[in-house]
């Protein structure tokens, strides 16, 4: 293979190392509604 | 004059000090059941390559909770994230009330929660966890695909299933127009059972 043909690689797999890493961080950076775990839960949280 | 926000308006907003700096942004909201108010927030990084931060964000210290940004003071109210509360998110669905079955007292299976509705005080001193926007069941006997639900001031929760009185049935909206009045007339309706 030419030297550009290893060029052409070695960006594809740079390019997608990134663009897997932000798409974990993005994932982790996702939010949600938590319940605090040091509240007590049931029923004497009943109304 | 209180305001009525979806708790993924909140998610997201930066977190930004009254010198200026962007610090954070908002990841989870920590709310408290037996309190029905909002304790804290988790925070991540900014910046696209920046993932969750091992610190949190005590309401108590939000100096405003504005349209675009959650204003703090400095970064010194940012205290170490306490054992326990990043487990949740992390570790799938587990302790987050996002995608929990919704279930009244008698039985009645509501549907999944889709997004939790706070009620934010006017001088931002208080964050009320004041009902559920759910995907609906068929058993809600509705043609629309999101209910909002109204919540009393306490309830109970565990993450897998919450549970709600039947009564909250006559007070579900459809959009946050109204709610207010929805969330009034289910609480007095409850008082008025006791």
């Amino acid at each position: 293979m030419p030297w550009w043909g290893w060029l052409i690689v070695a960006v594809v797999v740079i390019v997608l190392i990134v663009v897997g890493i932000m798409a974990i961080q993005a994932r982790r950076r996702r939010g949600g509604v938590l319940i605090d775990p040091k509240r007590p839960k049931g029923p004497e949280n009943t109304p | 004059m209180t305001r009525l926000l979806r708790t993924s308006e909140i998610t997201g907003r930066p977190v930004v000090t009254l010198a200026g700096e962007d610090v954070a942004q908002i990841k989870d909201v920590v709310y408290a059941p037996g309190r029905g108010r909002v304790g804290a927030f988790t925070l991540a990084g900014r910046g696209l390559f920046a993932g969750p931060l091992p610190v949190a964000l005590a309401w108590s210290s939000v100096v405003a909770l504005g349209n675009d940004a959650v204003m703090i003071a400095d970064e010194e109210v940012l205290a170490p994230l306490e054992q326990g509360v990043d487990q949740p998110a992390t570790s799938g669905r587990q302790g987050n009330v996002l995608g929990a079955r919704v279930l009244t007292d008698t039985g009645t299976d509501l549907g999944l929660v889709a997004d939790v509705i706070v009620q934010v005080s006017e001088d931002d001193s208080a964050c009320e966890v004041v009902g559920y926007e759910i995907e609906s069941s068929d058993a809600a006997g509705s043609q629309a695909d999101t209910l909002l639900i109204p919540l009393p001031e306490t309830l109970s929760a565990s993450g897998e299933h919450l549970i709600v009185p039947g009564s909250v049935t006559k007070f579900v909206r459809h959009d946050l127009a109204g709610f207010g009045a929805a969330i009034e007339g289910f609480r007095s309706h409850l008082g008025g059972e006791d």
